[in-house]
């Protein structure tokens, strides 16, 4: 190891030690801002509403007594009624209908329940191919959907679904490597909210004819280029072997470390996923994560949702459960963990993409669902 | 030596940073997630004798557009169901439902017997596998069928999203008839998705900006029945009236009723000066909040009752300031370029909707009390009114098109600036004023 190795070492352990003792991780939670709302009393409306019958529609409904819905019967006990109040001479004002009475119900009893490579063709050497230049792609375009990463009209062969998979089909034998399925693909989508007033005229800004250039000098053979690129690589230097050999001190030194790590109870054996896993995962969920129906309270609301996954990745639903919360009310809590339980369920269905030799690793996920970033959408 | 110092250190630091990374669940932040609708099926509701079969069909379908023009819900049609549900009382085969990925089913039964019908209802989260929320069971008389619906989507409504529904409400209008150089206004009522629609006064006068008071049981309007602006104050149960008389020689316009429903803020025109003035409706006595040169109007209070949003022109253009509720010195929130005018703040307190001329365009847009995250919802040839549903959530206004022809529409969108619909009424529509929710 040279001193530029040895230097770069010492920095990158430096760095690291002072990401993870010094809290840079650690963040600030923003203020959340709560408004309050004035609940209208609706007795005096109530009142009019009654003023406004017909006389057909006078008789007064009562409160109903709770019904009882059993596993099958689902009967529904009648409710009392009130006597019939004096029926006043029809006003010539709007009539509006009954306000009804509201009962609840019991709870029902649960149920019982190979592509080949296509090979693009080689223009012209001394024909310069140029597409007009246009600032479509830079213009969001409205969808009913928004998503993350925009998606354009769908293959309409497929199902819509959140994870994309190609159709399995039988053989003419009838054979299949797989399980057979429908094709599916992500829905249309666009990254952003665009309104009417943001929506961009038809007219094209800038002219679809090609700017005058002259024709570019034709491509480097691909023969050529592979082989100076073959030339250009080196192969890496094979690291010495002094270095490979480490003193029986620093092996026990590290072999102690490394065996306590491993004695920690709660700590998961194996190796740790690699952040592209993680990625892979977090998109994943987000996929089926849809904050469209929540209210703007429960999107001022972050979830903290655990949950155990199978060895194929399924979640266990039973699992789901929310562990902490931060912002909004009571309720916009609730609505915050069922959405983002339906979205685990959803896109777990099938199995998330996770290696399975890192099970250890996996199998207890706590996700935290901030939706700060989709209130500006 | 030293490189094998320096590897053994890196790898006890590594080791240390594992360790502790690895402590405990594995743990990843979702930061990203989508915005579309959300997929439910309304099976026609169940019917509990002979007679409530075209009852059930009738009350299922108002159910499900009311939840699909919100646009945050789409129905799956009746077509994809593989299973359907024949007894209300009966367990939910998830699976089928899972299947045609409908994340909520409403089903409900019906009975009608003679003048009483009874509605009941429940809400299923078909991917948790669970009822959402308890049955529901409403009682009344046949004539408020529709009112039965929109309050099972009020419930439905109410327990996905988290916040209030609006379906069972009113809003009063100008329904508006003929050429624009001859067009009839007379004050008509309606439920919010346009039906049953009736008239409260005739067309043999203009009237102008009908406001629901806050227990809906009132409507402040303006009136040219003399000949000059004067603002009325209609009883909707009885259809009886009354003038709220103000200064001789002067013309009254633009009144909006105070959260507590006992004063009126309206804009009154001296000469050529127009300020805002409050009127206490019972004793009749009003109080003059502004006293610019310029001019001050459309006042619209604060929910709390505390501050009042209006537009002026003092600054040479006409921008939106927030003022006391009793008056005093104003502060600017809206900056952009072009004109502001008709501000509304919200339910909730937090926007104010406004109408914004700006390139030979009209525009209704939101923004913060401060003026912050100004947008900018709609783009049309004139656009104008906005009224706030009971829940803060969707915004009603009135659209003309060009023309000497041109007609006067009601139309929605959402504040997201999404779903933008027109809702449709006999006549022409223009003025909307949303009612609160009803008991």
């Amino acid at each position: 190891m040279n001193t530029g190795q040895v230097i770069s070492a010492a920095g990158h352990a430096t760095l690291i030690g002072w990401m993870v003792f010094g809290g840079i991780f650690r963040t600030e939670q923003l203020p959340i801002e709560a408004t309050e709302v004035s609940v209208i009393s609706g007795e005096a409306f109530a009142a009019l509403m009654a003023a406004q019958d017909s006389p057909t529609s006078q008789s007064e409904v009562t409160q109903p007594a709770q019904p009882v819905v059993d596993n099958g019967t689902g009967a529904v006990p009648e409710p009392e009624t009130a006597p019939e109040q004096e029926i006043p001479e029809p006003a010539p004002a709007p009539a509006a209908d009954d306000a009804p009475d509201v009962s609840e119900l019991s709870p029902l009893p649960n149920a019982e329940v190979s592509v080949e490579t296509p090979v693009l063709p080689t223009p012209e050497p001394d024909v310069a191919v140029e597409a007009p230049e246009s600032n479509e792609t830079s213009v969001p375009q409205a969808s009913i959907r928004v998503a993350p990463e925009p998606v354009i009209a769908p293959d309409p062969e497929a199902r819509p679904d959140p994870v994309e998979q190609e159709a399995v089909q039988q053989t003419e034998t009838g054979e299949t490597v797989a399980e057979p399925q429908e094709a599916t693909t992500p829905e249309e989508a666009a990254s952003e909210i665009v309104t009417e007033a943001e929506k961009p005229s038809a007219a094209p800004e800038t002219s679809l004819r090609p700017p005058p250039r002259r024709p570019t000098r034709p491509a480097v053979r691909a023969a050529e280029t592979s082989e100076s690129a073959a030339e250009t690589r080196k192969p890496a230097a094979e690291p010495a072997a002094e270095e490979t050999i480490a003193t029986s001190a620093v092996d026990d030194a590290l072999a102690e470390a490394l065996g306590q790590a491993s004695e920690t109870p709660s700590a998961p054996s194996g190796p740790p996923l690699s952040a592209g896993e993680k990625d892979a995962l977090r998109v994943a969920v987000q996929q089926c994560w849809n904050v469209g129906s929540l209210s703007s309270w429960a999107l001022e609301t972050t979830v903290v949702v655990a949950v155990s996954l199978t060895k194929d990745g399924k979640p266990v639903v039973s699992s789901i459960r929310q562990v902490g919360s931060e912002g909004g009310t009571s309720a916009s809590v609730k609505q915050a963990f069922e959405t983002a339980r339906r979205a685990i369920i959803r896109c777990g269905a099938r199995g998330f993409q996770l290696p399975s030799d890192k099970y250890d690793q996996w199998k207890d996920i706590e996700m935290t669902f901030n939706p700060k970033r989709m209130r500006i959408k | 030596m030293m490189v094998r110092i320096f590897t053994a250190l890196m790898a006890l630091m590594m080791t240390a940073t594992l360790s502790l990374a690895q402590q405990g669940p594995l743990r990843i932040e979702i930061t990203e997630g989508v915005i579309e609708p959300l997929p439910f099926a309304t099976p026609n509701f169940v019917a509990e004798n002979g007679s409530s079969a075209e009852m059930g069909a009738q009350l299922a379908r108002v159910v499900a557009a009311d939840l699909q023009n919100t646009g945050l819900f789409r129905e799956i049609p009746a077509s994809a169901y593989i299973s359907n549900v024949t007894d209300f009382g009966s367990a939910i085969q998830y699976s089928d439902w899972k299947a045609i990925n409908a994340q909520a089913l409403v089903t409900g039964a019906v009975n009608v017997s003679g003048n009483s019908l009874t509605v009941k209802f429940r809400l299923y989260d078909i991917f948790s596998g669970a009822e959402l929320g308890n049955g529901l069971q409403f009682q009344g008389t046949t004539e408020g069928w529709r009112r039965m619906a929109h309050k099972v989507s009020d419930a439905v409504y109410s327990r996905i999203t988290g916040e209030g529904g609006y379906f069972d409400s009113r809003v009063v209008f100008v329904s508006e008839t003929g050429p624009k150089n001859k067009r009839q206004k007379r004050l008509a009522v309606m439920d919010y998705d346009g039906a049953g629609v009736k008239y409260l006064t005739d067309s043999r006068s203009l009237v102008l900006a009908p406001r629901f008071s806050p227990t809906g049981d009132r409507v402040l309007y303006t009136s040219y029945e003399t000949g000059f602006p004067r603002i009325y104050v209609l009883d909707v149960g009885s259809v009886q009236r009354r003038v709220l008389e103000s200064g001789e020689g002067s013309i009254s316009f633009a009144p909006r009723f105070s959260p507590n429903g006992q004063t009126v803020v309206y804009s009154q025109a001296t000469g050529s000066n127009t300020d805002i003035y409050t009127m206490d409706i019972a004793s009749g006595r009003s109080t003059r909040l502004t006293s610019a040169p310029s001019i001050e109007t459309a006042p619209s209070y604060s929910p709390d009752g505390n501050s009042i949003v209006f537009e002026s022109d003092r600054s040479g253009a006409q921008q939106l300031y927030i003022m006391s509720a009793n008056g005093g010195e104003a502060k600017r929130i809206s900056f952009g370029q072009g004109r502001y005018g008709t501000p509304v703040w919200s339910p909730r307190g937090d926007l104010v909707a406004f109408t914004k001329q700006s390139k030979g365009r009209f525009h209704i847009g939101v923004m913060r009390v401060d003026g912050s995250e100004e947008r900018l919802l709609t783009a049309s040839f004139l656009d104008e009114g906005p009224t706030w549903s009971p829940n803060g959530r969707v915004i009603m206004f009135h659209r003309e098109t060009q023309g000497a022809g041109g007609r006067s529409t009601l139309y929605s969108v959402d504040i997201t600036g999404r779903n933008l619909r027109p809702v449709r009424t006999p006549e022409g529509g223009s003025d909307p004023s949303w009612s609160p929710l009803q008991k």
